[in-house]
């Protein structure tokens, strides 16, 4: 049947009309937006963060004696646990630290350069306060100057991620210069440190005793290629034995530590798919329920129809053009509605602007599920006898 | 145009059969304007369907203007109806969502006429039933007899061999029955073959031929004239 | 009653009739009000007034105090420092006032020395803060003041948990190896959201399981595991002038709520505070501009940025979602009233009057109601464990209380009555005669 025809049927059926198009609209709007959502979280989860995030195993713990919170207790408590983690096979380096990368809030502290404080000053840099594996743990590339050694512990010496160097120095090099928190002797690769800090990648890493272990204190573990589970499977025992008294956290790999920051975004966006999965059910129940209730309701028609002449692949491809006539044009409203959707999660939450394509991409996705949905009914529509149009009803 | 030899329908349920049509013989020709008469149930409705290749048979062969229908496609089929017949319902059957135009034109699009030769062919045939000025008006707009004459007007737009009508009269008061009666004398005089279902005597009388059914059997009263010789 | 039963046989009679597009319809409807409720009900509880008898006369009061010459800083920090509160307390004007902050320890009883000690939350607070919150007590009291003592109030779980009974009040504990005396065990409470405390977002979190007084932690140098923030402080990390310390410098952990008993309390009490600061940058300190801030409770979660932007954005979609099904239904539903049209004009047509059909269609929104408010509250369980594995800190949302399913089955019956409304009036008001001849 030709478009202007179905239209005309369609006006003629305004509040059904205008219910299923109100819903395709909304439909699309939301599936368009959850997608976008989706694919940002991914985005978010999947960008670089210079870790070799499979090697790396994290543990939270915190001596349960208040004693062996405090040196000279802790540092002895300490490297008996890393004497001990490093005897385990596939382990290649373990560090304590008092923070480790990619987590959610943690120790900062602003820095500048002595001599310039106010342009230089930078607020809420992660700090990390560990031991001279830590560049081996995290393999960190040095770009300038050199790594600290044990000869740098208790000096106020300290290393910074490329990004801050370059916000500090600018083309400057950096090696030498004094800031608050001691002097620049080497610049690394950056690497994902703290999400809400002044950035992502910005870090400063100094060499030293944790002093004291209120908040706990991590272990960083480096391990081979692939013993990651191995070593997963022994970490909490070995560290147990070294000492007793003493709260053990879950045992991370880093990209478990990387999902964790990102769970809210990640759910959010599981959620919306759900929701959208549930929504193109919905599209589909009902363009099944439309189509269905056409091919019953519309018996006579459809039998005029078959004895004005039109064949069974006709009253197929009517039934199913009217589908997709009102899927196009729901789906028409529907670009407003994603964009109108859009700026108002805009104003909640992060996310993206609709790009163009993706509407059109949802249009053939939902004109797919619309299709699938009035499949059924439309085979039986064309099973309309055309003496149907014969027999008064 | 019509004929058909030994034609038999037969409809089953799982316990009964019933002999709709038992070995009809018919033959309609060009121009020709039949009655075909006779009481409900006497298989007068099957016999059209059958002939508007409505309905399947079971036994027997019908030609229509001399090509067998039997062993058609659904798509051969449907061609040959919207090509060479014209249907008349007695519930008129106009779609109510489509305007007279729209309603008109629907067979001629799915014979895939250009929509020039469309615009011209309704035009025509709104003209012919004299509803020319109400061509936007729907079908709940019309008196019945207006909506009967629509219904002609879209049987008659595809120029076609034969029209079949059942009992095209049936829902009419006699006024407008009148109307459409003489109608239909007026098309079958431009030289369109017609075969009209009716219980009426007087309607019966008026066509130039008379076929009876009854359970299933002919009895035509014209079986006996000469076959108007090629008319 | 009789007809009642008559109309809802003959209501049940038609879904047989025609069942899959009734269990669709429904399937949708439950769908979207199952969505619809697991989200609401994780709103109602992040969002709800915790203590409606007396929130209007709560406040959290902060000075935006921290040094540095910045002179377009005029959000004042999160958390306070001890300096800040000694200036904002004993104004007379609060009828009751505390300090606080979370921790944690290791606790133990003196019975069981050798066990493993299992850690526990802590609040660090002040004598009113029980009186601030209306927290019950089931044995002893508060503190009698706001001084250093080695005195803990208890949780009634926790009093179970270490004693396995709640008359415990002189009972002592070890918490990180420093032995307590319990002067008080507290009635079964918590605060949903916890408002007093929603730094970190944690305002989904339970109450804590032991309170000791803040001049004590500060003594012992137990720290906020919040937020500390250090600004401009110069310590050597040495533990014996922690106290010192943590009292004369930003070391900013604490957050200050007080009690305002009416409206020109607060004002005098923003007054105190205006009052302050000018005395304060009179003497040189204070050196960025006046940024007082005296939230009231039920803004406290939009002032700290601790609302959950996933759970709103979540909302508006659950939302439009139920939106989609109730169009959607009442789509279907029309379907189904138009296919029972002739029966309902032929009804008419034997005499029932509108009223009858009327009923007759109440009775179909009812039994409607039923099946799609039990379907509902199946989807919305799914939903609301299907959101909590997904969407960290909203386990503790996730309960139902009788006051809930109330609302929410009058809510089902309005969407019920909704959706069939105008396949309703279309099918019993439409002219008859036009039904009866198609």
């Amino acid at each position: 049947m030709s478009v202007f025809l179905i239209i005309k049927s369609l006006l003629r059926r305004k509040v059904v009309t205008a219910l299923l198009l109100l819903q395709l609209a909304v439909t699309l709007g939301l599936v368009v937006n959850s997608l976008l959502l989706a694919s940002a979280a991914k985005e978010l989860v999947d960008q670089p963060t210079g870790l070799s995030l499979e090697q790396i195993l994290t543990v939270w713990v915190k001596p349960t004696s208040k004693a062996l919170r405090l040196e000279p207790a802790l540092s002895e408590v300490i490297n008996r646990q890393l004497a001990a983690v490093r005897q385990i096979s596939g382990v290649e380096a373990a560090v304590y630290a008092n923070q480790i990368p990619l987590r959610q809030g943690g120790s900062n502290w602003n820095i500048f350069e002595v001599d310039r404080q106010d342009e230089t000053n930078v607020d809420s840099v992660p700090y990390y306060n560990s031991s001279e594996q830590i560049f081996q743990v995290l393999d960190v590339r040095l770009i300038t100057g050199r790594l600290l050694t044990e000869l740098d512990r208790g000096a106020l010496n300290i290393v910074l991620t490329e990004k801050l160097a370059k916000q500090l120095f600018a083309e400057q090099n950096p090696v030498g210069k004094v800031t608050n928190n001691g002097t620049v002797v080497g610049v690394v690769s950056d690497f994902y440190s703290q999400r809400y800090a002044s950035h992502p990648f910005y870090g400063q890493i100094v060499l030293g005793p944790l002093h004291r272990a209120e908040q706990g204190y991590q272990l960083i573990v480096r391990v081979a290629q692939g013993q990651s589970e191995a070593v997963r499977k022994q970490l909490t025992d070995v560290i147990r034995n070294a000492e007793p008294q003493m709260d053990i956290g879950t045992v991370l790999r880093m990209d478990e530590n990387r999902d964790d920051v990102f769970r809210s975004e990640i759910g959010l966006a599981t959620l919306l798919a759900v929701l959208s999965g549930l929504m193109l059910l919905v599209a589909m129940i009902s363009a099944y329920s439309h189509a269905h209730f056409h091919a019953l309701q519309m018996q006579k028609e459809v039998g005029i129809k078959r004895a004005l002449g039109a064949s069974k692949a006709r009253v197929l491809l009517d039934v199913l053009s009217e589908s997709w006539l009102t899927t196009a044009i729901g789906a028409g409203f529907g670009i407003l509605v994603c964009y109108g959707l859009n700026i108002s999660l805009a104003k909640v939450i992060s996310i993206p602007a609709v790009p163009v394509w993706l509407p059109l991409l949802t249009l053939v996705l939902l004109l797919l599920c619309v299709t699938l949905a009035t499949w059924y009914p439309a085979r039986i529509a064309t099973r309309i006898s055309p003496a149907t149009a014969t027999k008064t009803l | 145009m019509i004929k058909i030899n030994n034609l038999s329908k037969i409809f089953r349920t799982d316990l009964i059969e019933t002999h709709a049509l038992r070995q009809i013989n018919l033959q309609v020709n060009e121009g020709e304007f039949a009655a075909l008469t006779g009481p409900s149930g006497s298989g007068k409705s099957t016999l059209l369907n059958v002939l508007g290749t409505l309905e399947s048979f079971d036994q027997g062969d019908y030609l229509l203007d001399g090509r067998s229908v039997k062993g058609l496609s659904d798509r051969e089929l449907s061609a040959l109806r919207n090509e060479k017949i014209g249907f008349i319902f007695q519930g008129f059957n106009l779609i109510k969502d489509f305007s007279l135009f729209d309603n008109i034109e629907l067979p001629l699009r799915y014979r895939g006429f250009s929509s020039t030769e469309r615009k011209r062919r309704v035009e025509q045939a709104l003209e012919t039933v004299g509803l020319a000025a109400r061509r936007d008006y729907h079908p709940s707009q019309l008196s019945g007899g207006q909506q009967q004459r629509v219904a002609i007007a879209r049987a008659i737009a595809g120029e076609p061999r034969i029209l079949l009508a059942d009992e095209p009269t049936g829902n009419l008061d006699s006024l407008m029955a009148r109307q459409v009666m003489e109608l239909l004398e007026k098309i079958n005089q431009q030289g369109c073959t017609i075969l009209m279902v009716t219980h009426d005597p007087d309607q019966a009388r008026r066509a130039n031929r008379h076929i009876q059914i009854v359970d299933g059997q002919l009895n035509d009263s014209s079986m006996y004239e000469p076959l108007a010789a090629g008319a | 009653m009789e007809t009642l039963i008559h109309n809802l046989k003959l209501s049940w009679h038609s879904i047989q009739r025609a069942p899959l597009p009734y269990a669709l319809t429904l399937l949708i409807l439950s769908l979207g009000l199952g969505t619809f409720f697991s989200n609401a009900t994780l709103y109602y509880w992040m969002n709800r007034d915790p203590i409606p008898e007396k929130s209007q006369t709560l406040f959290m009061a902060r000075l935006n105090s921290l040094p540095g010459d910045c002179t377009d800083c005029f959000e004042p920090p999160r958390v306070i420092s001890y300096m800040d509160v000694q200036k904002m307390s004993g104004s007379g004007i609060t009828s009751a006032e505390a300090a606080m902050f979370s921790s944690n320890a290791y606790a133990k009883t003196l019975e069981n020395q050798q066990a493993t000690p299992s850690q526990v939350e802590l609040r660090v607070t002040q004598r009113d803060f029980f009186k601030l919150f209306n927290v019950p007590f089931l044995q002893g009291e508060t503190w009698p003041d706001n001084k250093a003592r080695m005195e803990v109030v208890i949780s009634k779980n926790t009093a179970i948990k270490f004693f396995s009974r709640t008359d415990v009040v002189g009972q002592d504990m070890l918490l990180d190896d420093k032995l307590y005396k319990v002067i008080g065990v507290l009635d079964d409470w918590s605060m949903l959201p916890r408002l007093y405390d929603v730094n970190g977002r944690r305002s989904a979190e339970p109450a804590e399981d032991i309170y000791i007084p803040l001049e004590t932690a500060y003594d012992l140098a137990i720290q906020s595991n919040t937020q500390n923030s250090f600004t401009d402080v110069d310590w050597d990390g040495n533990m014996a002038t922690y106290p010192q310390m943590a009292r004369t410098n930003f070391a900013n952990m604490l957050q200050f709520w007080v009690q305002l008993d009416s409206p020109e309390k607060v004002q005098q009490y923003q007054q105190f505070l205006k009052n302050l600061v000018q005395d304060e940058k009179a003497a040189g300190r204070h050196p960025r501009p006046e940024g007082n801030k005296l939230d009231n409770i039920l803004d406290i979660q939009k002032a700290m940025r601790a609302t959950n932007d996933q759970l709103d954005a979540f909302a508006l979609v659950a939302s439009l979602f139920l939106l989609v099904c109730v169009v959607n239904a009442s789509h279907l539903s029309l379907n189904r009233y138009m296919a029972n049209q002739y029966e309902f004009s032929l009804r008419r047509a034997l005499g029932a009057s509108r009223w009858q059909l009327q009923s007759q269609i109440m009775a179909d929104v009812l039994l409607s109601s039923v099946l799609a408010f039990a379907a509902a509250l199946v989807f919305a369980q799914l939903g609301l464990w299907t959101i909590n594995s997904l969407l960290p800190g909203t386990r503790a949302l996730a309960s139902w209380d009788w006051q809930m399913l109330g609302v929410m089955a009058l809510f089902v019956v309005l969407v019920s009555y909704l959706v069939t409304l105008y396949p309703a009036l279309k099918t019993s008001f439409s002219p008859l005669n036009q039904q009866l001849k198609q």
